[in-house]
């Protein structure tokens, strides 16, 4: 059976446990052998974001050395991704790594999923990095059509979602106006969830949410795949 | 002079006033999706656009690699057609130079056309200072000098303000009531600025572009103030960045097909102004005296940096239109002159960053300005340039570069990842009461840390 290696990725980790036993799933599903590299920690991109080269450096080094080169490794988050593929052979000078995100990954592979959103009506919201840095766009609405959703189209799909790491805390009342926009476009698309495959654009969209009473409810693609949206 | 500089919690205090304004969201919704959705249709009309952006592209970085030179041939040029040149290191020396020609003429009367240099250097409040009354006849930067306000778009510069806000400020300026209806708005304009152009004795414009080959200043708009600026006043005064040049007029194409396309979605604005110095003798049209000043105000320390590429901009727009940033917080949160990414970048590179240390991270790095960028900077990659130099030039706090460092060291280990992790599980209880949990949660839940995926 192929292997892959398992990037957590820190929130993932931390606070989507649920999304990366599902992206566990599907991989597995998908008939590979899915290895959970322990030395793995974080890509760095806080740090890098935010400016703090040394301190990125320092942290994006783990990732180094928890993976091998020599199978796939895959992370359920595009920026992430973003930051291991296009980000960190420049700041480790190091040989670039074969790193995949998560819905490419499956859709490359031809991956079956099981059809649980049948006649479910789900908007799909692309994070800036897998939109514009991975170019990362049917791969994850192609799953969510063979998992038998009808996609919905988002207003102004272009616009970011306002996490942005530490801009999301340097101007909160942009970041939530941002993520209002974001969460009125889906409401108004009348879909029964908002998937994004990106941990940062959740957590953000997910917590604004939770807090405002806002619907639909935003969900990791590996959950709305896996187990079907709620 | 303008103020340029941006106290760091400027931005944050401008956006929320902004956010706070029901009639400004809309405006700078509509406006900017607008002017987006123009451009893209005018981008797809093109089959060549990555093509010609490239070359685009290259045309500016060809002319910024050797500025210099391209700024004495520019001169040469100029001055054998009788034009007067003067390169002035700063702002206040642009300022002073533009006046005493006024003085030397005894203007007291001088028509504008749209200037964003002029703006950067505070043109206006200098000419008043010397008795000279200087008038915008922009139509957009004529609203916002009757309201005292500075623009908010590099090329819509009262894009915030409602048909209403303007017929308010037309009918004062006329003593009668002036419908809120765009026909009437503009016969008001036109009514009350025609006199001005044939009162003044001194025409003062920006440029879009110079032609170092053939000595050319090119102006394009697109409402014919441009032209009447320039042709009807004795003397002439063109004002322009140093980077405003262009080799030749086949690199002046490229650039003129990209530029209102990408701007307003036009093919070519309604004017393409090429001057070429003052009338000639048997011309009937033209100013007597034509003064080109040629502006550093610190652009020249973008040269042959990391940022060098930022002198590429032809200012546009298209990056505030994109940007989801922008479209929140508006121009006003950027400064007086520029905004938007390309505002964010420039502005922090002219003043230094240590005066406008919030405009790097004014942005969620999404990337869409450099998408949308005509000449390919790489505008995100710029602001996350900036944010390393902010911390390794300790213009950063020391509270954020202490908390990352130590950040870094604990986890550059997978135990001090586990510890930490830990220990942050047991916070969380407080981890909304203090710092940047406290800011995220004025407006979010905080996440729930359960089990690590790790430890299931």
């Amino acid at each position: 059976m192929p292997a892959v290696q398992l990037f957590a990725t820190c929130l993932g980790d931390l606070a989507f446990a649920d999304a990366v036993a599902d992206a566990e799933t599907l991989l597995r599903e998908a008939g590979f052998d899915v290895e959970f590299p322990a030395g793995q920690v974080c890509c760095g991109q806080p740090a890098f974001n935010a400016g703090h080269r040394g301190a990125a450096r320092r942290v994006a080094r783990t990732f180094e050395r928890a993976f091998s080169r020599a199978t796939p490794i895959v992370a359920p988050s595009g920026s992430c991704v973003t930051m291991a593929a296009h980000y960190l052979p420049e700041l480790l000078g190091c040989e670039p790594f074969d790193v995949w995100e998560l819905s490419a990954f499956l859709d490359a592979h031809g991956a079956e999923v099981p059809r649980r959103n049948e006649g479910r009506r789900v908007a799909y919201h692309d994070s800036c990095h897998m939109l514009r840095e991975l170019r990362i766009a049917d791969a994850p609405r192609r799953l969510l059509e063979r998992s038998g959703a009808t996609l919905v189209p988002l207003p102004r799909a272009d616009l970011c979602c306002g996490f942005g790491g530490t801009f999301s805390v340097r101007l909160p009342e942009v970041s939530l106006a941002m993520a209002d926009d974001k969460l009125a476009g889906a409401a108004g698309a009348e879909a029964e969830a908002l998937v994004t495959a990106d941990p940062g654009c959740l957590i953000h969209l997910r917590g604004r949410a939770e807090r405002t009473g806002a619907r639909p409810l935003p969900v990791h693609l590996a959950t709305a795949l896996a187990r079907g949206i709620a | 002079m303008t103020e340029l500089a941006q106290p760091p919690e400027r931005f944050r205090v401008i956006a929320r006033g902004a956010i706070g304004n029901e009639h400004m969201q809309s405006a700078l919704d509509l406006a900017t999706a607008r002017l987006r959705g123009n451009r893209l249709a005018a981008w797809d009309a093109l089959p060549e656009i990555e093509e010609l952006r490239q070359r685009g592209h290259d045309a500016r970085m060809r002319v910024i690699r050797d500025v210099d030179a391209y700024i004495e041939q520019f001169r040469t040029a100029v001055e054998a057609r009788g034009a007067h040149v003067h390169f002035a290191r700063t702002a206040d020396a642009a300022s002073s130079y533009v006046a005493d020609v006024c003085r030397r003429h005894g203007a007291r009367l001088a028509v504008k056309s749209k200037s964003m240099a002029s703006e950067e250097i505070g043109l206006n409040a200098a000419l008043e200072t010397a008795g000279v009354r200087a008038v915008e006849t922009d139509l957009g930067e004529y609203i916002l000098q009757l309201a005292g306000e500075h623009p908010v778009h590099i090329v819509a510069p009262a894009i915030e303000k409602t048909k209403e806000e303007v017929a308010e400020l037309f009918s004062r300026v006329e003593g009668r009531p002036v419908e809120p209806e765009l026909g009437a708005l503009t016969q008001a304009a036109r009514r009350l600025l025609r006199q001005e152009f044939l009162d003044a004795d001194v025409g003062i414009t920006g440029a879009n572009f110079a032609v170092a080959e053939t000595g050319t200043v090119v102006l394009v708009t697109n409402e014919g103030n441009g032209r009447l600026v320039s042709s009807l006043p004795r003397v002439h005064v063109a004002l322009l960045g140093m980077e405003r040049l262009v080799a030749n007029l086949g690199d002046l194409a490229v650039l003129l097909r990209l530029l209102a396309r990408s701007a307003t979605g036009q093919r070519l604005t309604t004017y393409t102004t090429l001057l070429s110095g003052p009338r000639r003798a048997g011309e009937e049209d033209g100013p007597d005296e034509l003064h080109v000043v040629i502006l550093d105000n610190g652009r020249s320390n973008l040269l042959g940096g990391r940022y060098e590429e930022m002198l590429a901009c032809i200012r546009c727009g298209a990056c505030l239109n994109v940007c989801p940033v922008y479209r929140k917080a508006g121009g006003g949160a950027y400064g007086p002159v520029y905004s938007g990414p390309m505002g964010a970048v420039l502005l922090p590179l002219l003043v230094g960053l240590d005066r406008a240390p919030a405009l790097p991270h004014a942005s969620s790095l999404c990337g869409a300005c450099t998408e949308a960028c005509p000449v390919k900077i790489p505008l995100h990659e710029l602001l996350l340039e900036l944010r390393r130099d902010l911390v390794e030039r300790k213009v950063a706090s020391p509270f954020e570069r202490a908390a990352f460092t130590a950040w870094s060291f604990l986890w550059s280990r997978p135990l001090g990842y586990r510890l930490t992790t830990a220990l942050a599980r047991l916070a969380q209880p407080a981890a909304g009461l203090v710092g940047p949990g406290r800011r995220w949660a004025s407006g979010r839940a905080l996440p729930r840390l359960g089990r690590r995926f790790r430890d299931r």
